[in-house]
C-alpha cells in the first residue's frame, strides 16, 4: 500500500489545508489591499477544492468530485477574474479601509477562532465515538470559524465589493462545513447552491457597478438616507 | 400534472414577455399568466383536500395541506397584483416617472424588467412550497431574492439602490444561515435515516425520522433556520431591509414582497419547527420564537407611532403582522398554528389592499409623505381613500374585519399555553400600533378638501381595490369552507406532536 492510499494520511492533509485556509481568512482581515484580498479568496477555494477531492478519493464518494470541481472552475478561477475585472474597470481605490483598526480585527477573529471550537465541541461529541475519528469531521471548527470571521468581516467593512468578499469567504466556510459533515450534500443541491450563489455575485457586482456609477464611490456607510 | 401547471405557466409568461415588443401583448400575457397561476394553485388546492397529499418525482415535488395553502395565497396575491399593476404602470408612464416621451424604448426596457422578473418571482415562490426537499426548499428561497433585488431597484433612484443593497446584503447573509441549519438537519439525520442519496434531506423522510435525530446538532441548527429564515421574514432585530425596500419598490412589487416573501419565510420556518419539535419536544423552539415575535411587534410600534411616511408604515406594519405569526406559532397548542394560518390567509387579502390604496394615494399626490399632504385625499380619490381607512381598521385587527379573529386566536393560544403574560403584552402592543397607524390614516384621508373634488379615472386601479375591498368584508363574516378545510389541515400539520417522546 502507497503512503498515499493510508486514510490517516489523508485525514493530515485535510487537517494541514484546513488550517491554511483559516489562515488566508485571517489574512483577509489582516491586510489592506484589494488585490491581494481577492487572490487570498481564490487561493482558499483552490485549497477547498483539495479538500472536497481528498473526501471524495477517500470515502469512494464519486459526487463530491463534481463539487470539487464545481468549485475550483467557479470560486477558484471565474469570480477571482471577474472580480479583478470589476476593479479595473471602475478603478476604485485599491486600499480597504476597515472600521476596525488591523490589530484589533486579528485579535478579534481569533477570539471568534475560539468561539468556533467552543461551539464545535458538542456537535463532535454527538457524532459519537465510532464517527469521531470519521475522515474531515475535525474541520468542522475551521468552517464555523471561517463563517464567524467572515461575517465579522461583511461588519466591519465599508466598501461594497469587500462586502460581497466577505460574503463569498463566509460560504466558503458553508462549503467546508457540508464536506467535512455530510461528505457533500446530495449533488442536485449543490448544483443548485452554486448556481444561486453565482447569480448572486453577478446581482452583487452589478449593483456595485451601479452604486459607484451613482455615488461616485463605493462607500457603503454613504448610503444612510433611508431612515425611521 | 398540477406541479407542471404551476410552476411552467410563470416560466413560459416570463419567457414569452422577454421577447415581445408590444406593450399590450406584455400585459396581455401577465394577465394570463396570473389567471392561469391561480387556476393551477386551486386544483392543488382541491387535490390535497381529497387525497390529502400529493407528490411527483419520486418525492421531488411534494404537496400537503400547508404547501397547497402557501401556494394559493401566493397565486391569489400575484393574481390581484396583474390588474393593478396595468394601472399603475400606465399611470406612471403618463406623469412621465420614466423619463419624457422622447424614448419609447427606454420606457418599454422598464416595463419588461417587471413583466419578466415578476413571473419568475411567482415560480420561485411556488416551487418554496410545493419542493419536498428542504435544500431545494432553500435554493427556491434564494431564487425569491434574487428576482426581487431588480425590481427593487426598478426606479433606479439612489435610495433604491441603498434599499436593494440593504435587502441583497441581510438577504444573503439570512440565507447562508439557513444554508448552514439546513446542512446541520441534514448532518442530524444521517444517523437516523441513513442515506446519502437525494431523497435523505426530503420533508416525508425526515419528518418520520425526526425523533431519533441528534438533539444538540438540531438545536443549533433550529436557531440558525430561525435567524436565516428570520431575516428573510423580515422579523426583528434583522427587519431593517424592510421599510426601505418596500418604500422604494414599485407598488405592486411591495404589494408582492409583504405578503408571498413573509408566506414563504415563514413557511419555511415552520417546517423546521416542526421537525424541532418532533425532535426536542416544543419548549425549546416556543421560547425563542415568542421573544422574537414579541420584539417584531415591540419594534414596530413605536416607529408606527413617530411614523412621517405611509409606504414606510405599511412596511412597520408588515413587521409587525410577521411577528403575530410568529407568536402564533411559538405559543403553539393546538390553536397557535391555527392562529398563525388563519392571520396568514387574512393577511394575504388585507395587505395588497392597503398597498393599491397606498400607492394610489402616492400617485395622486406625487409623495407618500404624512407631513407634505395635508389630509382631505378623501376629496381626491373617492374610491381608494375611503377603503384605505377601512383596509387600516382590517389590518388592525379592528372586531367586523376577519384579522380580529385570528388575532383573538393567537392570544388564547398564549392563555391557553400558560403565556399569561405575554398574551397580556401583546394585546397591549396590538391596541398602541392601532392607535398610531389609525391616526396616521385618518389624518391622511378626513379633512376639508384641498382643491375641487376629482375622480378616479383609471379602472385597473379601481376595480382590484374594490374587488379586495368586497373581499375583506365578506371574510369578515364568512370564510368559504375548503378554504377553512386547508387552513385546518395545515394547522394539524404544524401542530403534530409525535405520539412518543424520548
Amino acid at each position: 500500500m502507497y503512503f498515499w492510499q493510508d486514510p490517516q494520511f489523508g485525514d493530515r492533509m485535510i487537517t494541514l489545508m484546513a488550517a491554511f485556509v483559516l489562515v488566508l481568512q485571517i489574512t483577509m482581515v489582516a491586510q489592506r489591499w484589494l488585490i491581494t484580498n481577492i487572490r487570498a479568496f481564490a487561493v482558499q477555494s483552490l485549497l477547498l477544492a483539495g479538500i472536497a477531492n481528498t473526501v471524495a478519493y477517500f470515502n469512494h464518494a464519486p459526487h463530491i468530485y463534481a463539487a470539487a470541481a464545481l468549485t475550483l472552475v467557479l470560486k477558484a478561477i471565474l469570480l477571482p477574474v471577474f472580480l479583478r475585472r470589476l476593479v479595473a474597470r471602475i478603478e476604485i481605490r485599491q486600499e480597504i479601509e476597515p472600521l476596525v483598526n488591523v490589530p484589533l480585527s486579528v485579535i478579534i477573529s481569533g477570539l471568534l477562532t475560539m468561539l468556533a471550537y467552543v461551539v464545535a465541541e458538542p456537535l463532535r461529541a454527538a457524532s459519537g465515538p465510532g464517527d469521531s475519528a470519521a475522515l474531515g469531521h475535525n474541520t468542522l471548527p475551521v468552517a464555523i470559524a471561517l463563517f464567524l470571521i467572515g461575517f465579522f468581516m461583511m461588519v466591519s467593512r465599508r466598501k461594497a465589493l469587500t462586502q460581497v468578499l466577505a460574503l463569498l469567504s463566509l460560504e466558503n466556510g458553508l462549503f467546508l462545513a457540508a464536506i467535512s459533515l455530510t461528505y457533500g450534500m446530495p449533488l442536485i443541491i449543490e448544483l443548485g447552491i452554486f448556481f444561486d450563489v453565482l447569480v448572486a455575485v453577478m446581482i452583487l457586482a452589478i449593483l456595485v457597478y451601479r452604486i459607484r456609477e451613482t455615488f461616485d464611490s463605493m462607500d457603503v456607510s454613504r448610503l444612510s438616507r433611508l431612515k425611521g | 400534472m398540477t406541479f407542471a401547471l404551476l410552476l411552467l405557466i410563470p416560466l413560459a409568461a416570463s419567457g414569452l414577455t422577454a421577447i415581445s415588443r408590444e406593450r399590450r401583448a406584455m400585459e396581455a400575457i401577465h394577465l394570463l399568466s396570473a389567471l392561469g397561476g391561480f387556476a393551477a394553485a386551486v386544483l392543488l388546492a382541491g387535490e390535497v383536500l381529497s387525497r390529502g397529499t400529493t407528490s411527483c418525482w419520486s418525492g421531488f415535488l411534494y404537496a400537503d395541506s400547508l404547501s397547497a395553502l402557501v401556494v394559493l395565497l401566493g397565486s391569489f396575491v400575484y393574481l390581484a397584483c396583474a390588474p393593478y399593476a396595468i394601472g399603475y404602470f400606465r399611470t406612471d408612464e403618463a406623469n412621465q416617472v420614466f423619463g419624457t416621451e422622447e424614448n419609447p424604448h427606454e420606457h418599454l426596457a422598464k416595463l419588461r424588467k417587471y413583466f419578466t422578473l415578476t413571473p419568475l418571482f411567482a415560480f420561485s415562490m411556488s416551487l418554496v412550497a410545493v419542493a419536498g426537499n428542504l435544500g431545494v426548499m432553500w435554493v427556491a428561497v434564494e431564487g425569491t431574492t434574487l428576482a426581487s433585488i431588480f425590481l427593487v431597484t426598478f426606479y433606479g433612484r439612489p435610495t433604491s439602490l441603498e434599499a436593494a443593497w440593504k435587502y441583497a446584503m441581510i438577504a444573503g447573509v439570512g440565507l447562508s444561515m439557513a444554508l448552514f441549519g439546513t446542512i446541520l438537519v441534514y448532518y442530524a439525520a444521517q444517523h437516523s435515516t441513513g442515506g446519502e442519496s437525494l431523497s435523505a434531506l426530503n420533508w416525508a423522510v425526515l419528518v418520520g425520522g425526526a425523533a431519533r435525530f441528534d438533539r444538540t446538532v438540531t438545536r443549533l441548527a433550529f436557531i440558525l433556520v430561525l435567524l436565516g429564515y428570520g431575516a428573510k421574514a423580515g422579523i426583528a432585530p434583522m427587519h431593517t431591509w424592510k421599510p426601505d425596500a418596500y418604500s422604494e419598490a414599485p407598488v405592486p412589487v411591495a404589494a408582492l414582497m409583504a405578503v408571498s416573501v413573509l408566506n414563504c419565510a415563514l413557511y419555511a420556518l415552520a417546517r423546521f419547527y416542526v421537525l424541532t419539535v418532533n425532535c426536542l419536544g416544543p419548549a425549546f423552539p416556543s421560547q425563542l420564537l415568542i421573544l422574537f415575535g414579541l420584539l417584531s411587534i415591540g419594534i414596530a410600534a413605536p416607529f408606527i407611532l413617530v411614523q412621517r411616511n405611509y409606504r414606510r408604515l405599511l412596511a412597520y406594519s408588515s413587521i409587525d403582522q410577521g411577528g403575530i405569526m410568529v407568536l402564533g406559532l411559538g405559543f403553539g397548542g393546538v390553536l397557535g398554528p391555527l392562529g398563525m394560518l388563519l392571520h396568514m390567509t387574512f393577511h394575504s387579502v388585507t395587505k395588497p389592499l392597503l398597498f393599491f390604496c397606498a400607492g394610489n394615494a402616492q400617485q395622486q399626490t406625487g409623495n407618500d409623505s404624512l407631513k407634505k399632504t395635508a389630509g382631505g385625499l378623501l376629496h381626491a380619490l373617492p374610491v381608494s381613500a375611503p377603503m384605505f381607512l377601512m383596509a387600516t381598521l382590517a389590518i388592525t385587527g379592528t372586531p367586523p374585519f376577519s384579522m380580529f379573529q385570528s388575532e383573538f386566536t393567537v392570544m388564547r393560544a398564549g392563555f391557553a399555553g400558560q403565556h399569561e403574560g405575554m398574551a397580556i403584552l401583546f394585546v397591549a402592543l396590538l391596541v398602541a400600533i392601532f392607535a398610531g397607524f389609525f391616526y396616521h390614516i385618518a389624518q391622511l384621508v378626513l379633512g376639508p378638501a384641498s382643491g375641487p373634488p376629482q375622480r378616479e379615472t383609471c379602472r385597473w386601479k379601481t376595480y382590484p381595490v374594490v374587488a379586495l375591498s368586497v373581499l375583506v368584508v365578506v371574510m369578515g363574516f364568512w370564510l368559504p369552507a375548503p378554504v377553512y378545510a386547508l387552513v385546518e389541515g395545515a394547522a394539524r400539520i404544524v401542530t403534530s406532536t409525535p405520539a412518543v417522546h424520548p
